[in-house]
């Protein structure tokens, strides 16, 4: 299965990404510039948001409730569509997802 | 040159506070990585630990808050349940717990409201050095180091400068209970019995209790609703508040833990820069504005280790843990990980990227305070290198007697102005 990064700059990373990784991992392990992903997925850092791209948005499910609260405190400011990449879990789904990384 | 050589046999007492004193014992670390990455270490203290050395290991099992919990202490002193709830804080918490308080005082530490504080860091900075750097010789950890967190402390916390010096030495009494230097109850050296459902088991706990509940008594007398104190006791969305009890072991937190780790980075970056003299130079280009912060803070490592505790029997490496056994993740062993970083005993400024662990990185507890810690290090060295042309070892420097917070206490220093 695949997602696809796009940089502020529009430059884009594909990435075959394993179902049941979640995308702030897959984007970690290769490097995606603006990914960071300090507190290894655990809701306590939001460096590892993203926009999703509106149109797979609702796939991604709900957004929670720390979840919510931790993405007000990003750096770039939150989108209607901005979610923590770490609480994105891959699934047939999602495959072909976007993603857009916030400029920051 | 070489900045410092470990002089540990490869064998050293991790749980010895003495072990320290020369410097964290990186040739144990280094043995212990190759040849037991998970070693049961028998304690004089207390219930024996295991210790996770490698950086790949400390990154997995720290993610892993179900089966290694926070919840039972956080330091490899053993603690009753009673005391434990006297005691905690949310660093002593897990998830979803955690995050409960978590979302509260991260409101006050978040990248960007910390990035509006860059101009006062940078003015401190600026009187601290205009004062120290014409000495000429000097201590740098107690001249330049101790200096910057502590004032920009007050700058957070909203205390009279005055106030400073008192509070900086009850944060260290907690912090550094291990050394005498620091405090008169030290830990592992009498019974601090009478103290022990205090933070850090010190006297020094109940007086910041008292000064944090004064402190917010004035500021509510003069209707002063600013700063991170008040953001922090802010009602959250679903309109609970942090109850008194937990606001003053947090403040305790802050005044002990958003000091000495800040000073503790900035004096590994100053030894640094007097054995490695192209750094100076490094800095000075501009070139690694962007990354000088973290690699000083690998190299500092001043959180040493945080302990967890099994909630279930695992195997890993061959052996099994058992629920309820201590597991300690050295970050300063993780830092020096040859699999994780290209040459660890050399200062890298430009190093990218840089997993380094001294935040706990991977795992829920990652420091609260790590962006501003983050900046008053790229300041300080910034406008260090705007005002000197070579900084040079003065005389021999002193470690921290403490297995839990890596410092240099004392580092003599010679600099010539521009």
């Amino acid at each position: 299965m695949k997602a696809t990064w796009i940089q502020p700059d529009g430059s884009q990373t594909t990435l075959d990404v394993t179902a049941g990784t979640s995308l702030m991992e897959a984007a970690t392990t290769r490097s995606v510039s603006g990914i960071i992903g300090e507190c290894g997925g655990n809701l306590s850092c939001a460096t590892c948001h993203v926009f999703v791209d509106p149109a797979w948005f609702a796939k991604t499910g709900e957004v929670g409730g720390f979840e919510g609260q931790m993405l007000d405190l990003a750096e770039a400011d939150r989108e209607p569509t901005s979610r923590l990449s770490c609480q994105i879990r891959m699934t047939a789904a999602l495959d072909g997802i976007v993603l857009r990384v916030p400029e920051v | 040159m070489t900045i410092w050589v470990p002089t540990d046999d490869g064998h050293a007492d991790l749980g010895s506070h003495d072990t320290f004193l020369n410097g964290s014992p990186l040739n144990t670390f280094a043995r212990l990585r190759t040849e037991d990455p998970l070693c049961w270490c028998d304690w004089t203290g207390g219930a024996g630990y295991w210790s996770v050395t490698r950086h790949a290991d400390i990154l997995a099992l720290n993610g892993k808050p179900d089966l290694l919990s926070s919840a039972r202490g956080i330091r490899m002193e053993d603690q009753s349940y009673e005391e434990y709830l006297a005691r905690r804080t949310f660093q002593e918490t897990d998830p979803p717990e955690h995050m409960q308080t978590r979302v509260k005082v991260a409101r006050a530490f978040s990248k960007n409201v910390v990035a509006d504080f860059e101009e006062q860091i940078r003015a401190l900075c600026v009187e601290i050095l205009d004062t120290t750097l014409p000495m000429g010789t000097f201590d740098a950890t107690k001249a330049i180091a101790r200096e910057l967190p502590m004032r920009m402390l007050g700058r957070i916390l909203g205390t009279p400068d005055e106030d400073l010096p008192w509070l900086v030495a009850k944060g260290d009494a907690l912090i550094a209970n291990s050394d005498p230097d620091f405090t008169t109850h030290v830990l592992d050296k009498m019974t601090t019995e009478e103290f022990r459902m205090m933070p850090f088991n010190s006297p020094a706990g109940a007086e910041l209790f008292v000064y944090a509940k004064d402190l917010m008594a004035r500021k509510a007398a003069r209707g002063d609703t600013s700063g991170v104190l008040n953001l922090i006791m802010a009602p959250g969305p679903d309109g609970s508040v942090m109850p008194e009890h937990e606001f003053r072991n947090f403040f305790c937190l802050l005044v002990a833990a958003g000091n000495d780790t800040t000073r503790y980075s900035i004096a590994a970056g100053l030894q640094a820069l007097a054995h490695q003299p192209e750094l100076l130079g490094q800095i000075q280009s501009g070139a690694v504005d962007d990354t000088l912060a973290d690699e000083i803070i690998r190299w500092a490592t001043p959180a040493l280790y945080f302990r967890r505790t099994a909630t279930r029997d695992f195997d890993m490496h061959g052996k099994t843990v058992r629920q309820g056994d201590k597991v300690l993740y050295w970050f300063v062993s993780g830092n020096r990980d040859d699999t994780a970083f290209d040459d660890p005993m050399r200062v890298n400024l430009a190093r990218t990227p840089n997993k380094h662990l001294s935040f706990g990185q991977g795992g829920p507890h990652l420091c609260l305070g790590m962006w501003l810690a983050r900046l008053e290090v790229r300041v300080l060295f910034q406008e260090l290198a705007k005002r000197i042309r070579s900084i040079e070892p003065a005389g021999a420097q002193k470690f921290l007697r403490s297995n839990f917070v890596g410092g240099i206490k004392s580092l003599p220093v010679t600099v010539t102005l521009q």
